[in-house]
């Protein structure tokens, strides 16, 4: 496999923002054809669901293929507000050329534009104060303020920007085009362009992460597993771990009070962060049953070597189970201290009729690994040329407090007690140990129908 | 050898008061430039500097193993310039360690790091403390990557060490009824791959030193 220099990684990338579409090339060229992928109806209401999405069997366990290519667009509107509804057409018409052009799937394209609070603030601060959903439980808005959590560096950066735009696909000339066509609306100053991959492995074949990591000479890369999913090592988008269908949408599982108006059904709230992972400590300082113990659960027995590990209703851990491991071991997995929040405690109806089991995930992962340092270009000038080993997280959840929550039980903030003592980024705390958030915002997805610009309109 | 610096006095002063931190703390990995590179041809399997291999064999009344090649500018000379942990334990066990770093003006920026270790008598992996708040018992060496038989020795690559072989990559074997190792740190200037070339190497040279019968 051909070192490449991050310089050659990332031609262009600190260029114009049109000649950053070419970061990735050698991406496109190292994962080979895209794979195929079952043919897909009309574009759902929803903006961050995928139609087409593979499934396979990864040691027994059925799998969602992620798509290959991913980029995340981060931006502050570029337009007054009294120029606010042309920029709703012209940005629609956009995305509505999109749309006819690619199929809303991994083989096609998945555009999701999701709305920050500085927009909402800045722009339309009287609709939304009408309209943005709110949560019942937690008694807020849906879109909360961006806060650092525990185990979060000091440093972490929270961020405002107005718009982030969500391309997925297994084609990178997909996104690139997605990039150029939303640029030239000219509706948008970018803040910054950040790019991943995922998969690539399911088929026996080396997968994009190991490939890049390698090309790229990070540390730690030579010891990602040959097939794995993510730099990590273990496959993460088990079909059983992942929220279903319309589970994460704002009206689905009665958390959320839509204030009287269908503005926002089929909407969703997304949070995007960046975080370093340190591969070598990874893989250098923990051992096989060690990693399984950190990913999953303590005290989980897995065949060496196994990459998906069951994740499943039967698998979900209860917050008893979770306290129960840390009495008898100092220590949480990363999964299982989530599960108490993020699985559904009882079985529930949505109101389309759907029934949920218990012990259904509810949050809806598409995260991908990046060699961003932080972000492929940004616009403060803070992305370093030196590849970095790390992740995109994007998660779509009913609420932002649905996040905030399943994101404080993985540093032992459990839903129902005290919290664990578990000192910040302590080895007993799972991958936080390993992980160093960067990078952090809030947003709503607002349904396909009004994505862009939301309450512009109102 | 040319590609690797010498250090200046003052450099080396610092690098021996890092050395001592270093194995205090396990070995880490901060960020280094320098490249070093291996000769092209292995030198025939000599024992570099037999004299003190050979006290410590007898010290321990058990075979050791002598490198007979170290990455320069590491020697492996025991009560050397580079040897900065000549260790003997109650149960004859030992530790021979090797460090060099340079040491640019802000940091280190290169570091080579060799240990051999061997315990007489013993077969299975020992165990170690991790340390820290939830300190608990762990083998020593564990995450097995595969065999490599190299100069009649048959050795297991472990990448999951502990104590003063932490963030090394480390190859273990029986022999002698005991057990044996030598392991480096992954830290620049080496990848993954071109320390295997090394350890590769370093077992390749290494020269058996048997206890001499004590004189009466």
């Amino acid at each position: 496999m051909p070192r490449l220099t991050r310089r050659e990684l990332l031609a262009g990338a600190a260029g114009a923002v049109g000649a950053a579409a070419g970061v990735y090339e050698l991406v496109d060229r190292l994962a080979g054809p895209a794979p195929t992928r079952a043919a897909v109806g009309p574009p759902s209401p929803e903006q961050h669901l995928l139609d087409g999405v593979r499934v396979v069997r990864s040691d027994g366990i059925e799998v969602l293929v992620p798509p290959l290519h991913h980029a995340v667009v981060t931006a502050r509107v570029a337009v007054d507000r009294s120029d606010l509804r042309d920029a709703r057409r012209t940005l629609e018409a956009a995305l509505v050329g999109l749309d006819g052009d690619y199929a809303t799937s991994p083989a096609g394209l998945g555009v999701t534009v999701a709305w920050g609070r500085p927009y909402f603030d800045r722009f339309v601060p009287a609709a939304a104060a009408r309209l943005i959903p709110h949560d019942r439980r937690a008694d807020k808005s849906v879109l909360l303020p961006e806060e650092r959590f525990p185990s979060d560096p000091p440093q972490v950066r929270l961020e405002s920007n107005d718009v982030a735009i969500l391309l997925r696909s297994d084609t990178l000339a997909h996104i690139d085009d997605a990039l150029h066509r939303i640029q030239q609306t000219k509706v948008f100053r970018l803040t910054s362009i950040r790019r991943g991959f995922a998969g690539g492995g399911f088929d026996g074949k080396a997968s994009l992460p190991k490939k890049l990591a390698v090309t790229a000479g990070v540390p730690g890369a030579d010891l990602i597993p040959e097939t794995s999913e993510l730099f990590l090592g273990f496959t993460s988008t088990q079909k059983a771990s992942m929220g279903p269908g319309a589970i994460a949408n704002f009206e689905t599982l009665g958390l959320v009070d839509l204030r009287g108006s269908d503005y926002f059904r089929h909407g969703t709230h997304m949070h995007l962060s960046h975080m370093d992972e340190d591969l070598e400590a990874w893989y250098l300082n923990f051992d096989f049953d060690e990693r399984v113990s950190t990913a999953f659960r303590p005290n989980l027995r897995v065949a060496p070597s196994r990459q998906t590990v069951p994740e499943g209703p039967k698998q979900a851990q209860t917050e008893a189970d979770v306290r129960r491991d840390f009495r008898t071991t100092g220590r949480i997995g990363h999964s299982a201290s989530i599960q108490p929040a993020s699985r559904l405690q009882r079985r529930t109806i949505a109101p389309d009729g759907t029934v949920y089991p218990k012990g259904t995930p509810i949050p809806i992962r598409a995260d991908f690994n990046t060699l961003d340092n932080p972000f492929t270009w940004s616009s403060t000038g803070e992305s370093s040329p030196t590849p970095a080993a790390g992740l995109h997280f994007v998660i779509f959840n009913p609420s932002g407090d649905d996040f905030r929550r399943n994101r404080l039980a993985m540093d032992g903030v459990l839903p129902n007690g005290p919290k664990l003592p578990l000192g910040p980024r302590s080895a007993g705390q799972g991958f936080n140990s390993v992980l160093r958030t960067t990078h952090r915002q809030n947003f709503l997805v607002p349904p396909r129908r009004n994505r862009s610009f939301p309450l512009a309109d109102v | 050898m040319g590609a690797v610096k010498t250090l200046p006095a003052t450099a080396a002063l610092v690098a021996t008061a890092l050395v001592t931190a270093l194995v205090a703390a396990g070995c880490s990995s901060g960020g280094k430039s320098a490249a070093a590179k291996a000769p092209a041809k292995p030198a025939p399997a000599r024992c570099a500097h037999p004299a003190g291999w050979q006290k410590l064999a007898n010290r321990i009344g058990a075979p050791v193993y002598c490198p007979g090649w170290l990455p320069d500018p590491l020697v492996g000379q025991i009560g050397g310039r580079w040897n900065n942990i000549d260790s003997v334990s109650k149960d004859r066990s030992y530790l021979e360690s090797f460090v060099w770093q340079d040491v640019d003006i802000g940091g280190t920026s290169g570091e080579l790091h060799v240990n051999l270790r061997g315990y007489p008598g013993r077969q299975a992996i020992p165990i170690c403390r991790t340390g820290g708040s939830d300190s608990r018992d762990v083998p020593c060496f564990a995450d097995a990557h595969g065999t490599l038989h190299e100069n009649g020795i048959d050795a297991t690559l472990y990448t999951v060490n502990q104590d003063a072989d932490q963030w090394h990559l480390l190859y273990a074997w029986h022999a002698n009824g005991g057990l044996y190792t030598v392991s480096e740190h992954l830290a620049p200037p080496l990848t993954y791959k071109h320390l295997l070339r090394y350890l590769k190497r370093e077992l390749g040279s290494l020269v058996l030193i048997r206890p001499e019968a004590a004189s009466t």
